[in-house]
């Protein structure tokens, strides 16, 4: 069980195209108020189940191979900050999409930090184990399909209300799924960086010469 | 047995989970639980038997999941897992009373709006279900999160078979479901659609689910079901909290709301029907009478008509140029903006009138509906006169919707209250006939109490119909007022309906309308008035009404009414109107100065001038400074909003002048098929909107060949395309593909007349190049800048 009691608000400003803009008051004032009605309604939720390895419906692909080198296990997980939130920032793109631009940053940043939170509640309950960090299908050659067998594994339409559809798009929109390594001994910390990224060379932090962060 | 003997029990028990018993026996299969019907019969029998044993007079049979979407890659067809899994549950009843039920679950994937499975699409996999499952006695519809689906599975049982259906939804610890059902509009809803009980699985233990049945039962008279969760899973035994006795003492609890059915959801087993049955013999079933009064609703919003409450009246075409207009241009967010600002003002249902002979009435019903009822929570009223309009809206609607309406013909009797039974709606009864409109109240009233004693024979109940004793216009017929008013006074006291009334009527012809309107709505509301029609922004009218709330006590505490006014700040005083230029407010996105400085400018310049010596350049140096990351998008979008506030002002004058048209060029917009995220082409579409272009916004999820029709129909030489995912780029390529193929679009000498552009977070200039689009751009400014040069 995880509360966002606040929204990481750089980050978000960063999704919004903000690496160098200088910020007034006008638009604190606004981020503040979208981070409150946001905190109002997301409901995040995970789930995660730990399997076996190797497991070959998993492990498709070299990328994720690779990640899961030297672990002896991997979790399952998926995580979501609910519907109520796809449903706000509908409302906003018709009431007024500045909102709703904002809304969507803020919570792209928020779904990040609840995925951080539930990492640290995993690792808890797996005391002596080393994690790897979250692989997502779309990571390098990790294919999008994978979304389907991981909630599907999950039963997670039944248990938090995230499914996918036959395009492959997460709904509620602000969602994740991944695969993340377990192992009995200290994995050496990679970085998800740009070379595993399915956005590769369209991304816009990186064309303008930054990093997303992750 | 049968249904309606088993019936006459006291109580009716359920089975215990199938899928905990499947686990415990460490059963393998290879693709879903359901294929055990035809790998494993003999062990999914033995449950099933298991269970009668135990006590269940009703077992579910093993199909929860066998749609043909879940299946899909199982190697086995809906029509065998499911006869299969019929006869399992056969086997085992054969020779004792229980019953078999067909136990359908959630598709597996999210419908429209939220997800892209359509309505229909739902309702065909329910249908082959339904069908595949003939055998069996009853047909349960379980753990059901959206509403919405539930319906599309109602329809396709009460069309295609006649068995009983039984609906559980499965709600969270918030009271809601995850898709924000509350329980209210189930129980509302799902009584309207008429199935044989309802309630819920899943999800929680007994232990938590009271606020969630004592919601439900005051507002049905169905018998309840409850089938809940052995408590909570530990997530590393997967052993669940509660134990068999005290699952049982929990659901007894329950029993005083009505509940008449129990069994047990995940984690329970043969030994907790046991422990139930044993705790309900020799009991007697409580019914629990529903308390509350007719009411509609959305999926998540009830509104129980147990006084005045406002029907928002903006959404009709009659009378509004630009309302027509937007019918005209598929100019749906024109629509929504209309729907939220009601319910800002005071709205607590719309009525929703769409009627225009240039358009496709019952699409665009339907699309209204759909698109209403995904950004607005009030209750929604179909207002129609064709009944295949009604139909069509009444079946895609969500919720339980108003129909407006009937009326004392013999035609309209006869063709739009079945349909009210049918979908399960309230609807307005207007007191005219062939005859047209009876001058007394006595004539009036005689045609309400037909219209009643026709929807009862029907099986609707008469605190469903809204009767409307029509208003008259004053300034032609004095008296008509006090017709009217005394033919509601009895139709309330009378017959026992509910009343309705459109109000702006009464005032044509007079000068200050407003206070003819508020002072006769106060009377109305004093005969008995339930449900005035109104426009709910004109103050005076949503004010007559709150006020009327407090004096006639029914706002207890006047605590809405304290709500409504106490905190509204006083709009600031309009800023001197000279004080600012147009620049300035538009660069930092000042709307209602920027209106107030174009209403002044307007006095002695020319619209033109004002579009292109001051808006335009304005936000060309927002853009600059948003292309220098000078300023956020954010920012940006709220100075070309501030822009369109003007544009507004600019058009109005025009249209009165009946001047030349502002528009620089229409532009058709679309997110491809299968894509639902649609931020970013909304973006584009709020500048380019700014810009002065007019677009055509075909929405999410766009099928190619509509992207190709509307460009033709309306003549459209500019497309844009938007795609976020690389799995539905290859939407955006066949849709290109289309364009480029139609004969009607193409120049004499074979080139393409349409001028393409797309954009989305995976595209490249050289992929946008690759699959044949003329234009990449990077975001809404760029956009701006190719319909600059593309179109002017």
């Amino acid at each position: 069980m995880i509360t966002l009691k606040a929204v990481n608000k750089s980050e978000a400003v960063r999704y919004l195209g903000g690496a160098g803009v200088q910020m007034n008051e006008a638009m604190e004032r606004l981020l503040g108020e979208c981070e409150a009605e946001l905190l109002s309604c997301a409901a995040p939720k995970y789930l995660y189940s730990v399997i076996d390895l190797p497991c070959d419906e998993i492990t498709m692909g070299s990328a994720v191979k690779k990640h899961l080198a030297g672990c002896q296990s991997a979790a399952l997980f998926c995580a979501t900050l609910g519907a109520q939130v796809d449903r706000l920032i509908r409302v906003y793109q018709i009431r007024d999409m500045a909102r709703a631009v904002v809304l969507d940053s803020l919570a792209s940043a928020a779904i990040e930090q609840a995925c951080v939170m539930a990492d640290e509640e995993i690792a808890a309950k797996l005391p002596g184990k080393y994690l790897t960090f979250r692989f997502s299908p779309g990571y390098g050659d990790y294919p999008l399909e994978l979304q389907r067998i991981i909630l599907q594994r999950l039963d997670a339409a039944r248990k938090i209300g995230l499914t996918v559809s036959d395009s492959m798009l997460l709904t509620p929109a602000k969602s994740v799924t991944a695969v993340m390594g377990i192992s009995d001994s200290p994995i050496e910390q990679k970085r998800r960086g740009c070379a595993v990224c399915s956005l590769g060379k369209t991304c816009k932090y990186r064309k303008s010469g930054e990093h997303c962060g992750l | 047995m049968d249904f309606n003997t088993l019936l006459k029990k006291e109580y009716i028990i359920l089975d215990g989970a199938m899928g905990t018993l499947i686990q415990k026996s460490g059963a393998q299969y290879d693709h879903s639980p359901e294929t055990l019907n035809l790998t494993r019969p003999e062990l999914i029998e033995s449950f099933h038997r298991a269970y009668i044993e135990a006590g269940a007079d009703i077992v579910y049979a093993n199909t929860f999941g066998a749609n043909a979407y879940k299946l899909a890659d199982s190697g086995y067809s809906v029509e065998e897992v499911i006869a299969a899994g019929v006869q399992n549950a056969k086997n085992a009843a054969a020779g004792t009373d229980a019953l078999v039920a067909l136990d359908i679950g959630p598709i597996g994937m999210l419908l429209e709006p939220a997800g892209t499975l359509r309505f229909e699409e739902a309702y065909e996999y329910f249908r082959q279900q339904i069908v595949a499952g003939a055998q069996a006695d009853v047909i349960v519809l379980e753990t059901m999160t959206d509403l919405y689906e539930l319906k599309a599975a109602v329809l396709a049982v009460k069309e295609n078979s006649s068995k009983p259906v039984l609906t559980t939804m499965t709600f969270e610890r918030s009271g809601r479901t995850f898709t924000g059902v509350s329980p209210a509009a189930a129980a509302v809803t799902l009584t309207g659609l008429g199935v044989d009980a309802l309630g819920v699985n899943c999800s929680l233990g007994p232990d938590e689910l009271e606020p969630v049945i004592s919601e439900m039962t005051k507002y049905t008279d169905l018998p309840l079901i409850v089938k809940a969760n052995a408590g909570l899973p530990d997530p590393n035994s997967n052993e669940y909290s509660i134990m068999p006795d005290r699952f049982a003492q929990c659901v007894e609890g329950l029993l005083k709301y009505g509940v008449k059915f129990a069994g047990g959801c995940c984690g329970t087993t043969p030994e907790y029907i046991k422990e139930l049955k044993q705790m309900l013999d020799g009991k007697s079933f409580v019914p629990c009478p529903k308390t509350a009064d007719t009411a509609v609703c959305s999926a998540s919003t009830v509104v129980e008509i147990n006084g005045p409450r406002i029907i928002g009246e903006r959404i009709n075409p009659t009378g509004k140029k630009l309302f027509k207009q937007a019918l005209v241009d598929n100019n749906i967010d024109y629509i929504l903006t209309q729907a939220l600002s009601q319910v800002g003002g005071g709205a607590e249902i719309l009525d929703v009138n769409v009627g225009h002979p240039e358009i496709d009435e019952k699409k665009m019903m339907t699309r209204v509906l759909k698109s209403i009822q995904s950004v607005c929570d009030a209750p929604l009223q179909i207002d129609s006169t064709k009944p295949d309009v009604l139909e069509a809206g009444l079946r895609c609607y969500n919720g339980k919707p108003i129909v407006n309406s009937v009326n004392g013909e013999e035609k309209s009797l006869s063709s739009v209250l079945p349909l009210v039974k049918k979908y399960g709606a309230s609807v307005v009864g207007l007191t005219l006939d062939e005859n047209g409109i009876p001058k007394t109240a006595d004539g009036r009233f005689r045609i309400a109490e037909r219209i009643v004693s026709r929807a009862e024979a029907l099986g609707i109940d008469r605190r469903d119909v809204y009767i409307d004793c029509l208003t008259l216009t004053v300034s032609a017929e004095q008296e008509a007022c006090r017709e009217t008013l005394k033919a509601l006074h009895r139709v309330k006291t009378e017959l026992g309906c509910k009343t309705c009334l459109g109000v702006s009527n009464i005032s044509f012809g007079l000068p200050n309308r407003e206070l003819v309107n508020s002072t006769f709505l106060t009377m109305a509301l004093e005969e008995g008035l339930d449900l005035p029609i109104i426009n709910p922004n004109v103050e005076a009218m949503t004010g007559a009404v709150r006020a009327y709330r407090v004096l006639a006590s029914i706002d207890k505490h006047s605590t809405e009414f304290i709500e409504a006014y106490n905190s509204a700040a006083p709009a600031p005083a309009a800023k001197s109107e000279t004080t600012m230029d147009l620049t300035t407010a538009v660069y930092n996105g000042l709307k209602t100065e920027a209106a107030a400085v174009t209403e002044a400018l307007l006095k002695d310049s020319e619209p033109m001038s004002i579009i292109n010596n001051m808006l335009i350049p304005a936000l060309d140096r927002v853009g600059e400074d948003f292309e220098k990351n000078k300023i956020f998008l954010p920012q940006l979008i709220q100075s070309a909003n501030t822009a369109q506030e003007c544009f507004e002002v600019i058009k109005r004058r025009l249209s009165k002048e009946g001047g030349e048209n502002v528009s620089k060029g229409k532009i058709i917009l679309a997110t491809v098929k299968g894509d639902i995220h649609d931020i970013g082409k909304n973006i584009v579409k709020v500048l380019l909107d700014n810009y002065g272009y007019t677009v055509v916004d075909l929405g999410k999820d766009v099928d190619p060949q509509l992207v190709v029709d509307t460009a033709i129909e309306q003549n459209i030489k500019m497309i844009g395309l938007s795609a976020l995912m690389t799995t539905t780029l290859k939407s955006m390529e066949d849709t290109i593909r289309l364009v480029r193929e139609a004969p009607a679009l193409q120049n004499p000498d074979g080139t393409s007349r349409c001028v393409v552009f797309v954009g989305g977070a995976v595209l490249t200039r050289e992929y946008a190049m690759k699959i044949g689009a003329d234009y990449y751009c990077r975001d809404a400014k760029e956009s701006v800048d190719t319909a600059k040069k593309v179109l002017g």
